[in-house]
């Protein structure tokens, strides 16, 4: 199992440089394996949104290491050439707001990123159907976002984040616009893929309707991880 | 749902744009340099031709009589005015005698002078001869001497010669008194046929040289018309031809005349042929000289001959032809034109014959390569 | 592969139509500018073409007859048909001049035309209704521009000229339509004003003592007369024998008669270089002026565009699409623009505004395409800046927080 999911060890993240540096990640140190779903929970300034731009690949960390499945990406500097066809292939988003494309329908929204890396249209869109089935928004295959309900884009939202099979899973605040029945069908889902997917999925939140679902809780305090048990509840 | 809200929407997106594209396309090929022209396609058809000439002239007099006195002086009185009918003899007026008067009258007194001197002639030779026949018998019996005889028949013989002398005289005095009558008369101004009285040019008083008309008389049956033929088109022009008139003042009115004379002598400046044209009948009220009439001379029909309209007829490299329509193609067929009559109507000798399809009017200028669409009338002309 | 700029135009369509649309007006006009300067010099050719001569006698030391005033006499025409290599002379007078029809009047440019035929130079070379002057005197062959319909009755100076045939785009090098008359007639209306001219000239005539002299009558009528007539023309115009060269004739005109001759391309030079040379820069400059507003309109806009899908943009760029994807996407939505308002500029340019503009518009088809290039370079160059803006997106700003 130390193998696969995401690992990451004494990750820093420094702003600014000399006297003025701030430290927004003095040293976090995470393990998710596949299939598991990990709470990330802070105080606001906690240094919540710099880790994930880290894992997202979006932002450079100052040190420390990363390591996706079996390869370091990260270890004193990107040990990947192509941090967009890392975060395409590997990284799965799913954010507070869906953020889905507006022009595209859901079928597209999901099948954009396959079809953008060169699958043809109809795998892609098969690929899509596949993973809107699983999360039960199928019939909404052909409608376009705005037509649909927050939770009914969540899902999507979600299919997309899975579309490329990555192995890890960034979800930020995924259940902050719902309620809190709507909060545990997410969670649900989110557990169910990745068990379904081999998935690592990393729920960053201060959702306190969910927090009693995970098994683990990294909390983080002034750019420290700790560690610790969740309730692991079960959410029917 | 779902679905027909995306297929609504597409089928909306091609509604406009479709027709737009369509609208594109169209404006593309239809207008501007690529459109096809639009053309007016006639038949060819066998019809006669009546050829005919336009000139136009100005009325004229064909005798006008320009009366003036044959010597300087005054006008004395003047009874005519313009526009009235004189006759024949008529006295107009006169000029003004100065002392001719009386010189007719001396010359009288000199004719009665000589009439007496002949009177006493005649008696003075009657006397002489009574004496010399007396003398005659008397020395035919020797009662006197041949020598008074003799004196006596000259006697005689002078007063022959007195009285010849006498009578050459009365003949003399006579012919001076006639001519100053003359004179006197000529001072007349004396209407030398019927007329009108087209001009005034001196009233009472003003002093005209020898030669200066007075007084312009015209015949009125006698107006005709100067016309004016362009050379180029006035082959056939000959005397005896009838001639339609329509004068500027009547121009809704026709009248009919026929061409008097051609004249032998054209206008080598304004290239221009001269003709006169009577009229049939002179109108009743009468044309004023100088009026401007338009005259088209009729000449005699031709028989039938394959006829185009004149708009057909086109200049291609050096050729004069047609465009000619075969099986929806556009040849340049290069014809032979003959008469022509003024309605446009063009005969040709060689190069069409009847039935074929010409090309009557087009909207811009046609090449061997153009694009043509035959319509019933070349859009933007008004029915 | 998708089109992410096709999927977004469709999203949005009717927006983008409409700013399309827009856009396309202005390129309309743009495009309508190119036509007026093809349409000027189009009218100054096709008042070369329907002379149909080849060669333009002129006065000694004129750009005449239609950049500057020109006379002849009549008879010239005579010794230059002698001359080896002409095959036809006919003389022409040009003048510009209101025409009156009843109340109205129009500008136009009366042509006399020589007596002849339909193939004489001169002559309108083809007619859309009507036949062409077959009477010396009296009679027009109207332009349809005039308005002037068949059977109208026009009143040119002093005389009434009945309309017998009509033309289509016989114009002067003004755009002002043409009035073709018989050659005599236009000397006339060329010379002989209106009646009021002509009798303070008898009147002038008359006071003048010398002219007037009680002891030769007959001298005033032949001074008046000689004062009435007009023995000039404005130019000849000279088709010559084929198997000659235009070139050669023209030379021989000129030195052995003495007098000005142009040849077509000679007569092309005068009318474009000269006469149209000032308003064929304004509407350069018009041109350029409204490249320059196309083009930062249609950067305005794409750049509008492009910021309102900033968000999207962001989670494109998160989600790992290549900025090549994203710059594609704006350039095609560009170049999309550039398409629609130049359909719509071409079909408004070549439905509204050639019709209902004053003068001659000429859009010639490769015009139009050379259009479509520079308005797509100007819609690819435009959204130049987009594409810096929007792969400026720092893809970290999906992520909230």
């Amino acid at each position: 199992m130390n193998s696969k999911g995401i690992r990451i060890e004494n990750l820093k993240k420094r702003y600014g440089s000399g006297d003025t540096a701030v430290y927004a990640l003095k040293d976090v140190n995470m393990h998710v394996a596949p299939g598991e779903v990990v709470g990330l929970i802070g105080p606001s300034g906690s240094g919540k949104s710099t880790l994930l731009k880290c894992l997202g690949a979006v932002i450079d960390p100052t040190a420390g290491r990363m390591i996706l499945g079996n390869e370091i990406i990260y270890d004193q500097g990107w040990k990947v050439r192509d941090l967009r066809a890392l975060r395409r292939d590997k990284i799965g988003f799913v954010f507070q707001a869906p953020y889905l494309i507006p022009f595209l329908d859901v079928t597209d929204n999901v099948a954009l990123l396959p079809m953008l890396a060169g699958v043809p249209n109809g795998e892609a869109r098969a690929k899509a159907l596949e993973l809107l089935t699983a999360l039960d928004v199928q019939h909404r295959a052909g409608a376009m976002p705005s037509q649909l309900s927050g939770g009914e884009q969540q899902r999507v939202a979600i299919a997309r984040g899975l579309v490329n099979r990555p192995p890890v899973i960034l979800a930020d605040e995924p259940t902050a616009p719902l309620d809190s029945e709507r909060a545990m069908a997410v969670i649900r889902i989110l557990n169910d893929m990745a068990r379904k997917f081999e998935t690592a999925i990393i729920v960053v939140t201060h959702d306190e309707k969910i927090i009693p679902t995970f098994k683990r809780i990294y909390h983080i305090r002034d750019g420290v991880t700790h560690e610790e048990a969740g309730e692991g509840r079960k959410f029917e | 749902m779902k679905k027909l809200g995306l297929q609504s929407r597409t089928l909306a997106m091609l509604v406009v744009i479709i027709p737009l594209l369509a609208l594109f396309i169209y404006v593309g090929l239809r207008s501007g340099p690529l459109a096809p022209v639009a053309v007016t396609v006639v038949s060819v058809e066998s019809q006669p031709v009546t050829p005919a000439l336009f000139g136009i002239g100005t009325v004229e007099a064909r005798y006008t009589y320009k009366i003036g006195p044959t010597i300087a002086g005054r006008v004395k009185h003047l009874e005519v005015q313009v526009g009235e009918l004189v006759k024949a003899g008529q006295v107009l007026g006169e000029m003004d005698p100065v002392d001719l008067d009386d010189r007719v009258r001396s010359q009288e007194s000199a004719f009665r002078r000589a009439q007496a001197a002949l009177r006493e002639s005649i008696a003075r030779q009657a006397y002489a001869k009574s004496q010399a026949h007396r003398y005659e018998k008397l020395f035919a019996v020797r009662s006197t001497s041949e020598e008074t005889v003799t004196t006596k028949r000259q006697e005689l013989q002078i007063a022959e010669a007195a009285l010849s002398a006498a009578r050459e005289d009365v003949a003399r005095a006579q012919s001076d008194r006639e001519g100053l009558v003359v004179q006197r008369n000529n001072l007349r101004l004396i209407a030398p046929a019927d007329g009108v009285v087209a001009v005034r040019d001196a009233d009472p008083g003003t002093t005209v040289v020898a030669g200066q008309a007075v007084v312009e008389l015209i015949d009125p049956k006698s107006l005709w018309i100067n016309v004016r033929f362009d050379q180029i088109n006035a082959s056939g022009l000959a005397e005896g031809l009838s001639a339609h008139i329509t004068l500027r003042s009547r121009s809704d009115q026709v009248l009919q005349g026929k061409v008097f004379r051609v004249e032998p002598i054209a206008d080598a400046v304004t290239e221009e042929l001269l003709a006169k044209v009577v009229f049939d009948a002179v109108p009743q009220h009468l044309p004023p000289v100088g009026e401007l009439a338009e005259v088209t001379v009729d000449l005699s029909p031709l028989p039938a001959a394959p006829v185009i309209p004149n708009a057909a007829i086109q200049r291609e490299g050096g050729n004069v032809g047609v465009w000619q329509i075969l099986d929806g193609d556009l040849r340049f067929s290069p014809v032979k034109l003959g008469a022509s009559d003024l309605d446009g109507h063009v005969q040709i000798r060689e190069g069409l014959k009847d039935g074929d399809k010409v090309v009557s009017y087009s909207e811009k200028a046609l090449t061997l390569h153009s694009r043509i669409h035959v319509v019933d009338i070349i859009p933007g002309v008004s029915p | 592969m998708i089109s992410l700029a096709g999927r977004d135009i469709m999203h949005a369509w009717g927006k983008f139509v409409f700013t399309g649309v827009g856009l396309g007006l202005l390129i309309g006009v743009t495009l309508s500018m190119a036509g007026i300067y093809r349409g000027m010099v189009d009218d100054a050719k096709v008042l070369l073409d329907n002379s149909r001569a080849d060669l333009w006698v002129v006065q000694k030391d004129t750009l005449g007859p239609y950049a500057e005033p020109s006379s002849l006499y009549e008879d010239t025409w005579r010794s230059i048909r002698g001359m080896q290599g002409v095959a036809t002379v006919a003389n022409v007078t040009y003048l510009t001049m209101q025409v009156r029809k009843e109340a109205r009047d129009v500008r136009a440019m009366i042509v006399g035309i020589a007596p002849g035929k339909a193939t004489t130079p001169g002559w309108p070379p083809y007619l859309v209704a009507g036949r062409q002057i077959t009477r010396s005197h009296y009679e027009a062959v109207a332009d349809i521009a005039t308005g002037f319909n068949l059977g109208d009755h026009l009143t040119i100076r002093r005389n009434h000229y009945k309309v017998v045939g009509l033309t289509r785009r016989m114009v002067s090098s003004g755009g002002d339509p043409m009035v073709f008359i018989p050659l005599k007639d236009a000397q006339e209306a060329q010379f002989l004003k209106d009646n009021d001219a002509i009798w303070q000239s008898r009147r002038r005539t008359e006071a003048n003592p010398a002219f007037n002299r009680p002891g030769s009558p007959g001298l005033l009528d032949a001074v008046i007369t000689s004062q009435s007539s007009n023995p000039y023309v404005n130019a000849a115009l000279v088709r010559i024998e084929t198997g000659y060269s235009a070139e050669d004739v023209a030379e021989s005109i000129r030195r052995w008669k003495r007098l000005t001759v142009y040849t077509r391309s000679q007569m092309e030079q005068i009318l474009v270089g000269k006469l149209i040379a000032t308003s064929a820069k304004q509407i350069g400059m018009f041109l350029v002026i409204l490249s320059i507003v196309s083009a930062a309109i249609v950067a305005f806009i794409i750049y509008t565009l492009t910021l309102g899908k900033i968000r999207e943009i962001a989670v494109l760029k998160l989600i790992g699409t290549r900025n090549r994807t994203i710059a594609a996407m704006i350039v095609q939505q560009a170049i999309a623009l550039g398409v629609i308002g130049f359909v719509v500029g071409k079909i408004t340019a070549t439905l509204f505004m050639a019709p209902i503009f004053p003068k001659y518009v000429l859009l010639e088809p490769l015009d139009s395409v050379r259009g479509f290039a520079i308005v797509i370079l100007i819609c690819v160059l435009s959204s130049a800046i987009a594409i810096r803006a929007a792969l400026k997106v720092d893809p970290a700003e999906a992520i909230g927080g």
